[in-house]
Formats: C-alpha cells, sequence, structure tokens
C-alpha cells in the first residue's frame, strides 16, 4: 500500500507567512493547496518534501476579484471557477477548460494556482515507486534514462494543465510573491519546454493570483483531446482567442496548444495569419495548418502519436469555427460529451 | 429490432453514422466446480422462529449484483411473505452452508433452486401443522399474503406466525435446508467443466455509432438491449446488471486494453507494461455512457428458479461485436480487433484509399499448436481432477509458444 511519507506541515493565514516558511527551507518545503496532484504523487515518492505549507487557509488566495479585467486568487477552486457567470461570460475559454478537469470530486479540492503548477506527466513517471524502480527509474526522478526516447538527454514528460493553454490565449499575468519582494510576469514566462524544470517559479515564491485584461469583443474557446469525458488529462488541447470586429473582421488572435510538449505552445504564427481578415473556411484551414507544426507530441500519453499528432490540425478547425460562430454543439457532445456553453453577454 | 427502427437506419444513415447488430449466448453457471467433486454447488439453511420470522443462510456473496434480494424473494415466494420479512446471512463461511462464489453467472440459478428447495420443504411442514389444525386437505393450502389459507374458503386460515407455530408445536424447532447440483456435464476433458451449464441466457443488441470520417472519433449515442431473461425475479435489478453489461462491453469495445513495449536489448531487454495503471487502463465514466434502451424478454426456463436465468455477464457479449458491425455500416471499414480506436478506424480508412483491404487487426486467428486435450473423468466417474492420459504422451509445444505481440518502441 502507498503511504504519505513523514513530513511537517504548516497551515499559514496570510502569503507572508506562506512565503516566510519557504525561505526558511525553500528546497525541502513545497506548496500544497488542493493535493490532488501533489499527495498522490508522495504517495507514489515523486515528490518527498519535509516540510509541506497549506494554503486552504490563506483567504488572500481564495479572492475573485472584479476590475479591470479581472484577478483570481490562486487558491480558488476549480468548481469555484466553474460557477462563477463572470468568467463564463467574459473568459467562456478558461471556463471551458476548468470544467473540464478531472472530475466535479477533484474540481472541487483542485485549484487554479495548483493546475498552472500542475507536474508534468509521463506514463513511465506516473507510477508507482516499486514499478519505477523496477524500469531503474528514469530521467525525470532518481533515473538517467528517459524511457520515452532512451537517446534523449531531455525529460519529454508531457504539459498537462488544462487551464493553463486558456489562460496564455487570454493574455494573463501571474504574481509570485517571496518573503522579501513579489514580482508580476506574463503566465507564458512561467513555462519551460523542460520536463523536469517546467516552471520558472523560484522554489521560494508562492504562486498568488492571475489576472486577466479586460477584453472587449473577444470571444474565447478551448478544445480537449482526451479518451472519456472526465477524469483524464489532456493529450492534446487547443485553446484559442479572438478579437473579431462586428463585421467579421479578425482583429487580433492567439492560438495556444496543450499537451504536446513539455509546457503550452503559443502558436504565434498561426493566430497572427487570422488577422485582418474574415473567419473563412480557407483562413481557418490555413491557420491550422499552421498551427498544428509545433506540435511535438510523444509516445507517453494515451492515444498514438502519430494520430494526436494528425488530428492537431482538426481541433485547432473546431476552435476557430466556435470563434467564428458556428453551431459546435453537437461535435461537442461527441468530443467533450458535454455541450460546454459559454453565456453570452 | 423493432425499438431500435433497425429497417429504417440499416444501410440508409448518413456517412459516418450507423447501426449494427450481433447476438450472443452465455452460460449461466459451469456444470462442474472448479474444484473436482460432486456436491452441491449451493446450499441454503432456513430457519424459522416462532415469531414467524424466517432467517436465510447462504455462502453466496452479494457483490452489488443483488444475490442477497434473489435469496428473500426465493424464499418470500414459496412461504407467501414479503421478502422485507427475511433476514439474510450470506457470504460468511463461518455460519452459513457453501455457495461456490459470485463467479460465472451461477447465483441466481443455483442459489435460486437451492433456497425454492429449503423453502418448499419449510412450506411442507408449515402446511402440514395447519392442514391438521384447520381441517382442511394439503392440496387446498395457500401461501400468501403473510397467511396460509384454504384455496375454496379464504377467510379460512392463519397467519403465517401462526403457522410457524403450529408446526413448531408438531415438529419441534424449525429448520430446513436446499441444495442445487446441476445436470451431469458431458465434459470429460480438463476445462470442460467450464461451458456445459444448466441453461443458457440469449442476448441481442443494436449499436449507434457516429463516426467522423477525418479523425476516426467514434460516439455512441444509443444502444438498444434485449436479454432472455428466462423471468426477472427483480425487473429493476436485472435492468441494472444489463446496463451495467452494455457499460463493460463499451469499455471492452472502446478503451480497455494492455499494451507491452519491448525495453532495447542495451537495457533490460525487458517487457515491461506500457500503461501499469488504472487510470490508463479506461473504462468509461458516466459522462461517456450513451442511452441504453433495454428490452426483457421473458421466457420461463424449466431448470431456473421460477424460470430465471442469467443477467450478470451475457448482455456484454453482443455489444463489442454490434459495435464493431455499426462501425462498418457508418464508414466502410472493419475493425478486427477491440478496443476500436480512432487511430485503427483511420489506419483502416488509409488502406481502403489506397485501394487495400477495408479493415485493421489480425486477418485471422493466430495458428497455435493446441496439446491434446487432457482426459479427466467427471466425479461420479471417481475422477479426482487429474488426467488419465499421461503427460509424456502430449505432443510437445516446447518452442512453438504464440509470440506475443511487441509495440515497437
Amino acid at each position: 500500500m502507498m503511504r504519505l511519507p513523514r513530513f511537517a506541515y504548516h497551515a499559514p493565514r496570510s502569503v507572508q507567512e506562506a512565503a516566510d516558511l519557504l525561505a526558511a527551507a525553500p528546497g525541502e518545503t513545497m506548496l500544497v493547496a488542493g493535493g490532488t496532484d501533489l499527495l498522490p504523487n508522495m504517495k507514489r515518492r515523486q515528490q518527498v518534501p519535509a516540510t509541506l505549507v497549506g494554503l486552504r487557509q490563506v483567504s488572500e488566495l481564495q479572492q475573485i476579484a472584479n476590475g479591470d479585467g479581472v484577478t483570481i486568487g490562486s487558491g480558488v477552486t476549480l468548481a469555484r471557477l466553474v460557477n462563477h457567470a463572470g468568467v463564463r461570460t467574459a473568459y467562456t475559454g478558461l471556463w471551458q477548460a476548468a470544467a473540464q478537469v478531472a472530475t466535479p470530486h477533484l474540481r472541487n479540492m483542485g485549484t487554479i494556482g495548483g493546475n498552472l503548477c500542475l507536474d508534468t506527466r509521463c506514463n513511465y513517471y506516473d507510477q508507482n515507486y516499486e514499478w519505477r524502480k523496477a524500469i531503474d527509474f528514469c530521467l525525470k526522478k532518481d533515473g538517467s534514462t528517459c524511457w520515452v526516447a532512451t537517446s534523449s538527454r531531455k525529460c519529454l514528460a508531457v504539459s498537462s494543465t488544462d487551464t493553463a493553454p486558456a489562460l496564455l490565449a487570454l493574455g494573463a499575468a501571474i504574481t509570485l510573491v517571496r518573503a522579501d519582494g513579489a514580482r508580476e510576469i506574463a503566465l507564458a514566462d512561467l513555462y519551460r519546454n523542460d520536463g523536469i524544470h517546467y516552471l520558472t517559479r523560484r522554489p521560494d515564491e508562492v504562486l498568488t493570483t492571475i489576472r486577466l485584461p479586460r477584453l472587449e469583443g473577444w470571444r474565447s474557446t478551448y478544445w480537449k483531446l482526451r479518451r472519456r469525458g472526465a477524469f483524464d488529462f489532456p493529450v492534446l488541447s487547443v485553446a484559442a482567442a479572438a478579437k473579431i470586429a462586428r463585421d467579421g473582421t479578425v482583429e487580433d488572435a492567439c492560438i495556444v496548444l496543450g499537451a504536446v510538449a513539455s509546457c503550452p505552445i503559443d502558436v504565434t504564427a498561426a493566430g497572427d495569419m487570422l488577422v485582418g481578415g474574415p473567419l473563412t473556411d480557407g483562413a481557418i484551414a490555413r491557420a491550422a495548418d499552421a498551427a498544428s507544426k509545433p506540435a511535438r507530441p510523444m509516445d507517453n500519453t494515451d492515444f498514438s502519436l502519430v494520430w494526436r499528432k494528425r488530428v492537431t490540425r482538426d481541433f485547432v478547425t473546431y476552435a476557430l469555427r466556435e470563434l467564428r460562430g458556428d453551431d459546435v454543439r453537437d461535435l461537442r457532445r461527441r468530443i467533450a460529451r458535454q455541450e460546454l456553453l459559454g453565456i453570452v453577454s | 429490432m423493432a425499438s431500435s427502427d433497425w429497417k429504417n437506419r440499416f444501410r440508409k444513415l448518413p456517412e459516418g453514422h450507423g447501426v449494427g447488430i450481433a447476438c450472443s449466448s452465455y452460460l449461466s453457471g459451469a456444470g462442474l466446480p472448479i474444484y473436482w467433486n460432486d456436491m452441491p454447488h449451493s446450499g441454503v439453511q432456513l430457519k424459522l422462529d416462532r415469531s414467524g420470522g424466517v432467517t436465510a443462510f447462504c455462502g453466496a456473496t452479494e457483490i452489488g449484483q443483488g444475490s442477497d434480494d434473489v435469496l428473500a424473494g426465493c424464499v418470500a415466494e414459496v412461504l407467501g411473505i414479503q421478502p422485507i420479512d427475511i433476514r439474510l446471512v450470506t457470504g460468511d463461511t463461518d455460519l452459513t452452508p457453501v455457495d461456490l462464489g459470485s463467479y460465472s453467472s451461477r447465483v441466481t440459478l443455483m442459489m435460486g433452486n437451492a433456497a425454492i428447495q429449503a423453502a418448499e420443504r419449510a412450506r411442507d411442514l408449515l402446511a402440514e401443522a395447519v392442514s391438521e389444525k384447520l381441517e382442511r386437505p394439503l392440496a387446498r393450502l395457500v401461501f400468501a399474503d403473510r397467511r396460509v389459507f384454504d384455496a375454496e374458503d379464504p377467510n379460512v386460515g392463519v397467519s403465517f406466525s401462526e403457522a410457524v407455530c403450529l408446526a413448531e408445536t408438531r415438529f419441534g424447532t424449525l429448520g430446513t435446508v436446499g441444495s442445487y447440483t446441476p445436470p451431469k456435464s458431458a465434459a470429460r476433458f480438463k476445462g470442460g467443466g467450464v461451458g456445459p451449464s444448466p441453461t443458457y441466457s440469449y442476448s441481442a443488441s443494436v449499436v449507434e455509432v457516429r463516426v467522423d470520417p477525418v479523425t476516426g472519433w467514434i460516439d455512441v449515442p444509443r444502444v438498444w438491449i434485449a436479454h432472455d431473461i428466462g423471468r426477472a425475479l427483480n425487473p429493476t435489478l436485472v435492468r441494472g446488471q444489463v446496463e451495467g453489461s452494455v457499460y463493460m462491453a463499451l469499455g471492452e469495445a472502446l478503451m480497455e486494453e494492455q499494451e507491452f513495449r519491448r525495453l532495447p536489448p542495451r537495457l533490460s531487454h525487458a517487457l515491461v507494461h506500457k500503461f501499469p495503471s488504472i487510470l490508463e487502463y479506461k473504462s468509461p465514466t458516466t459522462m461517456d455512457m450513451p442511452d441504453v434502451v433495454t428490452e426483457l424478454v421473458e421466457h420461463p426456463d424449466p431448470r431456473g428458479p421460477f424460470g430465471a436465468k442469467e443477467v450478470g455477464q451475457g448482455p456484454l457479449l453482443p455489444v463489442m461485436p454490434a459495435l464493431a458491425n455499426a462501425v462498418y455500416d457508418a464508414i466502410g471499414v472493419r475493425i478486427d480487433e477491440v478496443p476500436v480506436t480512432p487511430e485503427k478506424i483511420v489506419k483502416a480508412l488509409a488502406a481502403k484509399a489506397a485501394g487495400k483491404p477495408a479493415r485493421y487487426g489480425p486477418a485471422r486467428f493466430p495458428d497455435v499448436p493446441w496439446p491434446d486435450t487432457l482426459q479427466v473423468p467427471p466425479p461420479w466417474e471417481g475422477g479426482d481432477g487429474k488426467a488419465i492420459n499421461e503427460e509424456g504422451k502430449r505432443k510437445k509445444v516446447e518452442g512453438q509458444r504464440t509470440k506475443i505481440a511487441v509495440v515497437p518502441s
């Protein structure tokens, strides 16, 4: 049976207190919010922190604040985010992404901050200690071989967060707080295409808020590939957002791919191709071709990598059709097993 | 067929949309026990106390399938009382007579028959005592509505608890037993005990699919399933079991798979499980379940308790081939193995476009150097489970084992 290793636990009431606790022993201390990712990993000994700092009692992380856009505390649960009408209306892509994370139970526990910092995944890594030991471990943890591609010097574990691609397409920024200061960075700068060092967050920093700009005239969407309509992590996802004028001309657009690398991939070039014209079938096809090119799925998730690469184009097409205003409910029901309709303001 | 509107759908739906049908049959328990003997496969004990309470003891294991309900239902039906009047002690080998277990779709048929026998023996004791007390002929006594009464003069009767008291006065403390042994199986070789069964259930299924012609993505909006249950002792539970079978079948048809991959020679060269986790060994969720239209066919079987047959596993079987047939109807390609996946459909469509056979999967059953069967006489001929033909006379099969398909790394 897999049991949690021994660890010290602190439950601070403020961000400052949490940051101070991190600063005391940054390499050996980890933050935990919902624990839906970290605690199973600890049972399998992928992470064995000496100290956990629980964030659930830090009330300043639980806020969703309106203003010029919206600011979401990192401790807001995915369930609360999904039930927030303002998010569903103005940031439909984020809402669709959050609504498709795991299961209702896990969304009740898991937080937006936790989902952004979700450990990268790989079928040679997400196993119990004994199984990993039997294959002499892997590059990401305790070993020296990447079993996905044995000649690879780089860990190829997959970025499996749903909310990050959606937030990236919406131009999110985040705040990281440490004991003696804070910094705000673009969410894009949080990620590195490296399965082990996939975050630029320093070990003494607390991710406190996610800030989204006011997006007048923008539409956004999120399409997720997984075998089932619940539980599963994405094995390909497409987040797209576009500012579309009344006459249908695209004024700005952004397409982000998830789960095809160790970080979300912003396909700026494909988004730029759409600007200046309407979302015609031809324009969508050209952008979908361009957007699918950088996808580098590896053989370490569900579905074959060849097929995942192949359908990237189709999923980008679905996303852009939805932004155009097509009725995609039937397609959604088939792919996502639910309609995921946003609210039109 | 009628409920699925088959005639108007088969070969008539637009491209990418299809229906398929398949039928199947399944055993209601194996004719021989796994360990070789000719003792009963299921036993039930009843204890009747003077308050009118009835307790049924049976080793059958309630695993959510409803076997406790079947036990209470069978006893209650015979004694003319309600299932809620009966206490059950099941699955505890310290306290109960043997039942071989919840496998092989055997419990309803075998435990049910044992329960009926025990209950009929109890009923006979009560009837004799009541007959003497009321001075009415045995043959006219009816057990119903928690009473024992004269069928031709229903006002003349006693309550069930009075009947128990009369019988306890007449015979002493009351207890009866019942057991069930299947008819003798024709099997005379090792493994042959499974397959021959007291009776068989029959199922038919129509599956509707929509298949995306570009991605191969499969959606199952609806499944129609008809199951010959013999008689539904509890229709709600039977429908639950049928729908559960559809759920299991869709897992097999669309998702469940164990893939292996060989590590490179410079490493251990070991054959490793590619997805050694239940998270990646997928079965459908509630989100993936289609509408299921269940039709129960009730054709009482003379060997089943009140005509009942199995429902635990049989309705699973037609769904996989019906789904594969529906994919063919939808998009014109055959997938000859489970799970049927979008990747395989895309490959079959590519083969079709290239003028090759429009299918994916093994072309035929693999060659297997089957050894001679091991001859094992049945228990009633003195067999002890060991083969009587010598080990040395069997064909040598070393070095001819079937090869395990290896997913290239």
